[in-house]
């Protein structure tokens, strides 16, 4: 069975139960014992109810303490307990609060919580149960018996088991009662089914009641979700899929080979489902350059994907487009999402503006290049610091300004990444914790803040104490450094600021300006405060030791990492041994949040669904597929590249989007491709490589800097790119994966037909439509071509940015010149070589002399911009290319005649070949992933 | 599964998958039975506009004052006089006092949903959410059952809609403008006019283009809500961009300057008159937010300051804009939180703050057949919660809906045949239309 009590101490002392004590005679004799139901259905019993066990699940399970009742931050009547109760000696509390009669054991019947709940018109609540049921006995009893509760006879449940632990149901109407036991640490047991709360995942599929009787409904797979104390515990439920063809076994299967594919096909086999066929090669080439890169593929590589004919030509573009540097891009896009690398929460971080967050995004893009193990990058983020090992606060400084003033790829070289810590909504320990667990471990643990966990086992304490953790890590922003390099800091500001006293943003603005001058200002650090005895407290004892007196206790503040017993405490940084928990191999979530989001990348859905949402009552549609990659994966020294491969050649993710009638209502069992609507930067992309011109797509595809998916646009608030906002890019602020949006909406829909910015990429002068028109020797498209087109302007930008270093070169001392040279030279190279195609571009050593020789861009030779091939390619060819630079597809001989009908009748064949584009690319096939 | 046996301790997660559903017929019958025997009345309205206050307005500092109650609870505020003899509201919402008399205000409304997402379905559908399906919003509803013309959207949400279209699928979604009017400048979204060198009779060339070639999914679309909603969302979009209406009723720059005063200059009361321009030119349903309620710390100088200046002048300015365009009759006008504040008072802050309580909230109604000038339920001293039987925000959905037309009992009906009532627990609140 699946044990609810996921980490590993759980599972050992359940081993040993199974072991020694199910046999044992404990279990033997406590479980066949009746249910409290029984025990206390006359008044009289001996037997003493226990506060833990029976008196608070049973408010719990009568509603007491839920938020609508005396669970409300603000109680009910004055009076509260705590919601989803667990915090006991509070609720002991309030119950036996003196002068308010909830609970009255000289007069028990008097006692409100007897009284109360049994009369509909005293109790504002509505009548809870009847006098003299068993729930009113076993509060008459507690009561009567003393209304005692001790703290040290908390125990610790150890296992909560349910018979049976997997329901089948074949038919309507058929009925399962649900049996539940408790095993306790002292290794006494008890069948609390009454005392249990019940709910469906799914009440279409099965309904459960309150007394844990499961019906029958449609067929599908849900869970039912039995909750009674810490515990939260799912039972699988499945009915079946019988169709003409399930039932006459007539189905061929044949038999997959890779651990992935067997572990899903075990669940569609239960299930009655049939899997898709394989997808096409076309379909193929687009959904999986898509998925692992972003890009949509070049026509000419769509090609020759289709003509090679060699049978592992999949696995090999799949090794291809793992190794291309796009890879990299997009997934530190995406890594970012869940890292939480927000522009505008880096606000201020750092002294120079807008860089934060392209520093945060090359630093994670150089560790996917590289194919880091994911622990490695996670460490680097995880244990930051600001400075290299021996590294000066004042070289730190002058590094970081150099970096910020343009080397923007040398912050990748750096050990770490700890602008992940100065975000401002990361900053308060409770955020951090919440933060942290989002981020790393998928996991929402938000509720637990105030309140036991409904849906998962973490009590309040359990977050205070994790939160702990994070209380002694100081990271925010530009002006924070640790109390040793507070001297200099001040001093590098009095430099800047000529000795005048500025405070804010006057100071904020002086050093931005100097940062720009080359000046080296001071950047803020990460530090850690070790928490031991404080000088006070020091000189406290020593006062108090010299008077004789008793010294004040002090105690060293702990924390505990999530999940765990022992206490960490504070005297030194908690986040070396935060890591090592993380990559432990025993880590309940580490590397299943890791591999469950990869997963929901290419399936649209992850095996935990949402995927930062893996909680005891939202479990895996698969667990066993998703343990096996857990562990692969540690197995492969989280070797990310490897993941991806294992995921992409598996047949569950080469299956086509064609359904059959078996499989045609399942989304989360992987038997079939489920179009999505794809990415916000990938359709960005998309928009810019299917209408530009050939060799403007070819830039795009090599430089990848001005592409969406390798942040490439803008992200702040003030300029980011409308259409990327429209498709919903992650705003990466919530710690929340649905900061993405992929649903579509109308307005996407006016964007790509009508908006401004469509228009002009059609007819753009750079665009493919064009390209076509010079082949062909037409006219060019209308629009556009009077203003500067975003080429140009971004070209432009680019002569600017040449110049300004130019200039910062100059002013530099000598020295520092020689020292730089190298640098500027390799800048200047790059540029140069990206607009020399296009533009005539003045030396660097004509641009040192003279920075004013080159006031504006000037075209190179119309001809030269073409390029050497004049034969005029045919309509058909036309077409063909528009379909393979849009769909990834030729188009079939249908597509290819309205096509060519709709040319010919248009005003003009470049009218013709704008429509043709612009329809092409307005098509669902466009979109969405298939 | 009874809900009632747990008070709280849904989970929210959309278990019913979107894709497994499918509308299939509706059952009006009973609804038009009783409406021929005469025992309902048919809708009085064809369009609403509703006011969403995310974020949960105090309740008690806005439209149920308690000038009574002790210095704990009170707050800063006095009550004032309206132009309907014995309603006092907040003497800072002092235009809407004005206009009382259009107004129905619903106090003592309760549920028990205190977290702000969950409040906000559960207003914006009238049924309280369930780990089962997600239910549509009323707009939604709307766009299904009454949908406008094809070439202006049947629903817009200024800038954002509270909720989604729940198992109507997204094609039924609110048209989100994103961005919200400034006083005074021209405005539009961007897309809907055409560029100058692009002719109707191109697009529309375009458009039969598109339809011939994007065939690809044709057999998949009728079961896929991702493909079927993308469809729906390119023929509309391809309608509004080629009409003319769509575009000048965005457009509130066209409104005389004396007009756009009274709604106020702030964007808030701007995307008020954008909602009657909306409504006026077919628009089935505007949906528009004011947020900023959330008021933990410093309620009084933020409400003061800010929100109920904004809140007075746009839902007055509405109001008084309707009728004197003559759509008051055919408008209803919904406004809402998610939630009430607590009365009594926190300390956290230097001047107090109030949080969370959904125990005892106010509504508002207006136009269509709703009676103005009265007040409907009641709350107890200290504004604590209702004072005799509480009114739930099922209940005023249920009345929204009737106000609109449309059968709250509605009935639909999932691929697998199992029935889902539009509002599941709700009562029409018979006095808000005698």
């Amino acid at each position: 069975m699946k044990s609810f009590w996921q980490t590993p101490q759980g599972r050992r002392v359940f081993g040993v139960l199974v072991l020694f004590g199910i046999s044992s005679a404990a279990y033997a004799e406590s479980v066949p014992a009746p249910t409290i139901d029984t025990r206390f259905a006359v008044g009289d019993t001996k037997e003493v109810p226990d506060f833990q066990k029976h008196v608070i699940p049973l408010m719990g399970k009568l509603g007491c303490n839920g938020r609508s009742c005396h669970g409300s931050f603000q109680g009910r009547g004055d009076f509260q307990l705590s919601l989803f109760g667990y915090d006991f000696a509070a609720d002991h509390e309030a119950l036996l609060a003196r002068g308010t009669g909830r609970v009255d054991t000289s007069d028990i019947d008097e006692s409100l919580i007897l009284a109360k709940p049994s009369d509909a018109d005293l109790h504002e609540g509505g009548k809870r149960f009847d006098q003299g049921s068993w729930q009113y006995n076993v509060l008459r009893r507690w009561i009567a018996s003393g209304a005692a509760y001790k703290e040290s006879s908390i125990q610790e449940l150890d296992r909560l088991q349910i018979i049976p632990d997997e329901i089948q149901f074949k038919s309507d109407g058929q009925q399962v009662s649900l049996k539940v036991v408790a095993h306790w640490e002292d290794g006494s047991a008890e069948d609390v089914t009454p005392l249990c709360r019940f709910s469906s995942n799914d009440d279409v599929i099965a309904a459960v009641t309150e007394n844990g009787l499961v019906q029958s409904g449609d067929s599908g797979d849900t869970h039912i979700v039995v909750s009674y104390d810490k515990a939260v515990v799912p039972i699988p439920v499945i009915r079946p899929i019988v169709t003409p063809a399930t039932k006459q076994g007539s189905v061929a299967r044949s038999t997959p080979t890779k651990p992935i594919d067997r572990l899903i096909d075990q669940k569609l086999q239960k299930l009655g489902i049939v899997a898709s066929d394989r997808c096409t090669d076309e379909e193929f080439v687009r959904r999986v350059s898509l998925d692992i890169t972003g890009v949509l593929p070049a026509s000419d590589r769509v090609e020759s994907f289709l003509q090679d004919n060699a049978s592992d030509k999949r696995e090999r573009y799949i090794d291809e487009l793992l190794d291309s540097p796009a890879y990299g891009a997009w997934w530190a896009t995406r890594m970012s999402d869940w890292t939480g690398n927000s522009a505008e929460q880096l606000n201020n971080v750092l002294p120079v503006r807008n860089v934060s967050n392209k520093l945060w995004f090359k630093w994670l893009q150089k560790r996917l290049d590289e194919n880091m193990p994911y622990d490695e990058i996670v460490s680097g983020i995880v244990t930051a610091s600001t400075r290299e090992e021996g590294e000066s606060y004042l070289d730190y400084c002058r590094e970081m300004t150099e970096i910020c003033n343009g080397d923007l790829d040398r912050y990748a070289e750096r050990r770490s990444l700890p602008l992940f810590w100065a975000r401002r909504n990361f900053q308060k320990p409770e955020e951090r914790a919440i933060g942290f667990a989002y981020a790393f471990l998928g996991v929402r643990i938000e509720c637990a803040q105030c309140h036991k966990h409904p849906f998962d086992q973490w009590s309040k304490q359990d977050f205070d104490d994790f939160a702990q953790l994070f209380t002694t890590v100081r990271a925010s922003n530009a002006n924070v450094v640790s109390p040793q390099s507070k001297e200099l800091r001040d001093e590098l500001n009095a430099k800047l600021t000529d000795g005048k006293e500025l405070k804010g943003g006057e100071l904020r603005k002086a050093i931005q300006k100097a940062s720009q001058n080359g000046k080296v200002v001071p950047f803020g650090e990460l530090f850690v405060t070790k928490r031991s005895l404080t000088e006070r407290q020091k000189r406290q004892r020593e006062l108090a030791r010299k008077k004789g007196r008793k010294p004040p206790p002090a105690r060293i503040p702990a924390g505990k990492i999530l999940g765990e017993n022992d206490e960490f405490e504070l005297s030194q940084d908690p986040r070396p041994a935060l890591m090592q928990w993380l990559r432990d191999e025993s880590n309940p979530y580490f590397a299943k949040a890791l591999v469950n989001r990869v997963w929901g990348n290419y399936f649209g859905i992850g095996i935990v669904d949402p995927t930062d949402d893996m909680n005891l009552a939202n479990p895996p549609s698969n667990a066993a597929l998703l343990d096996h990659l857990a562990s692969e994966f540690m197995r492969h020294d989280f070797d990310l590249k490897w993941l991806h491969r294992e995921i992409v050649t598996s047949d569950a993710y080469q299956r086509s989007a064609e359904t059959n009638a078996t499989n045609i209502n399942d989304r989360a069992n992987f038997s079939h491709h489920l179009p999505r609507r794809l990415p916000a930067e990938v359709v960005f992309d998309m928009v810019m490589l299917a209408t530009g011109s050939t060799k403007q797509a070819n830039e795009l595809r090599t430089e990848l800097d001005q592409m969406a998916i390798a942040d490439g646009q803008g992200r702040t608030r003030n300029n980011s790119s409308f259409a990327l906002e429209v498709f919903g890019q992650s705003i990466r602020e919530t710690n929340c994966d649905c900061d993405r949006s992929d649903s579509p909406s109308l307005l996407q829909a006016i964007y790509l037909r009508n908006d401004a910015e469509m228009h002009e990429r059609i007819a753009n002068r750079d665009g493919w439509v064009s390209e076509i028109c010079r082949q062909l020797e037409l006219d060019a498209p209308q629009s556009g071509t009077d203003k500067m087109s975003s080429r140009e302007r971004q070209d432009d930008k680019l002569r600017l940015s040449v110049l300004s270093r130019v200039k910062q070169y100059n002013r530099m001392p000598p020295a520092r010149q020689e020292k730089m040279l190298q640098t500027a030279e390799k800048q200047y190279v790059r540029i140069a070589e990206r607009l020399g195609d296009r533009y005539e571009v003045p030396s660097l050593e004509s641009l040192i002399k003279d920075p004013t020789c080159w006031p504006s861009l000037v075209t190179k030779n119309v001809d030269e911009l073409i390029g050497d091939d004049k034969s005029k390619p045919s309509l058909d060819d036309v077409i063909r290319q528009a379909y393979l630079r849009t769909l990834s597809r030729y188009p079939n001989a249908d597509e290819t005649e309205i096509a060519t009908q709709y040319i010919n009748e248009s005003d003009s064949p470049t009218k013709g070949l704008e429509g043709l584009m612009w329809a092409l690319v307005n098509t669902k096939e466009f979109i969405i992933s298939h | 599964m009874k809900f009632h046996q747990t008070c709280d301790g849904v989970s929210r997660r959309d278990l019913l998958k979107i894709g497994s559903l499918s509308i299939g017929g509706l059952t009006m019958a009973g609804y038009d039975r009783l409406a021929a025997a005469g025992q309902v009345k048919s809708g009085f309205a064809d369009r609403a506009i509703f006011i969403e206050l995310p974020g949960g307005p105090s309740h008690l500092d806005t439209f149920d004052p308690k000038p009574n109650a002790p210095d704990t609870h009170r707050g800063a505020f006095k009550p004032i006089s309206t132009n309907v003899p014995g309603i006092q509201i907040c003497e800072h919402l002092p235009k809407i006092a004005g206009c009382m008399d259009k107004i129905a205000l619903l106090r003592g409304v309760s549920h028990t949903l205190a977290a702000h997402r969950l409040g906000q379905e559960y207003v914006n559908t009238g049924s309280k959410p369930t780990p089962a399906l997600e239910y549509p919003s009323y707009g939604s509803v709307l766009a299904k059952e009454q949908p406008a013309d094809p070439d202006i959207p049947s629903a817009v949400a200024i800038p954002k809609a509270g909720h989604g279209s729940g198992f109507l699928g997204i094609r039924y979604s609110s048209l989100e403008t994103n961005s919200q009017p400034n006083f005074g400048r021209p405005y539009g979204v961007r897309g809907i006019s055409l560029p100058g060198d692009l002719a109707v009779d191109e697009v529309q060339r375009r458009q039969t283009l598109l339809r011939k070639l994007d065939r690809k999914f044709a057999e998949l679309e009728k079961n896929d809500q991702l493909l079927e909603g993308l469809d729906q969302f390119g023929e509309q979009a391809y309608s509004m961009i080629t009409s003319e209406r769509a575009r000048n009723a965005f457009d509130i720059s066209n409104e005389p300057q004396s007009f756009a005063k009274q709604f106020g200059e702030d964007s808030f009361g701007q995307s008020c008159m954008l909602a009657l321009r909306l409504v006026e030119s077919g628009v089935r349903f505007v949906t528009v937010q004011l947020g900023g309620w959330d008021t933990h710390a410093d309620n009084f100088s933020r409400l003061k300051d800010g929100q109920l200046p904004k809140l007075d002048a746009g839902l007055s300015g509405l109001l008084n804009g309707l009728e004197q365009r003559g759509l008051l009759q055919q408008t209803a006008v919904f406004v809402t939180g998610e939630f009430g504040r607590t009365p009594k008072i926190n300390t956290r802050s230097s001047e107090g703050g109030r949080d969370h309580y959904p125990r005892c909230m106010f509504m508002l109604m207006a136009g269509g057949g709703v009676r103005g000038g009265q007040v409907i339920g009641e709350s107890d001293d200290t504004a604590s919660g209702p004072r005799h039987e509480a009114i739930t925000p099922d209940d005023v959905a249920a009345s929204f809906y009737h106000n609109l037309g449309v059968d709250p009992t509605l009935e639909f009906n999932s691929t697998t045949g199992r029935p889902i009532t539009l509002v599941r627990d709700g009562s029409i609140v018979q006095q808000l239309f005698s």
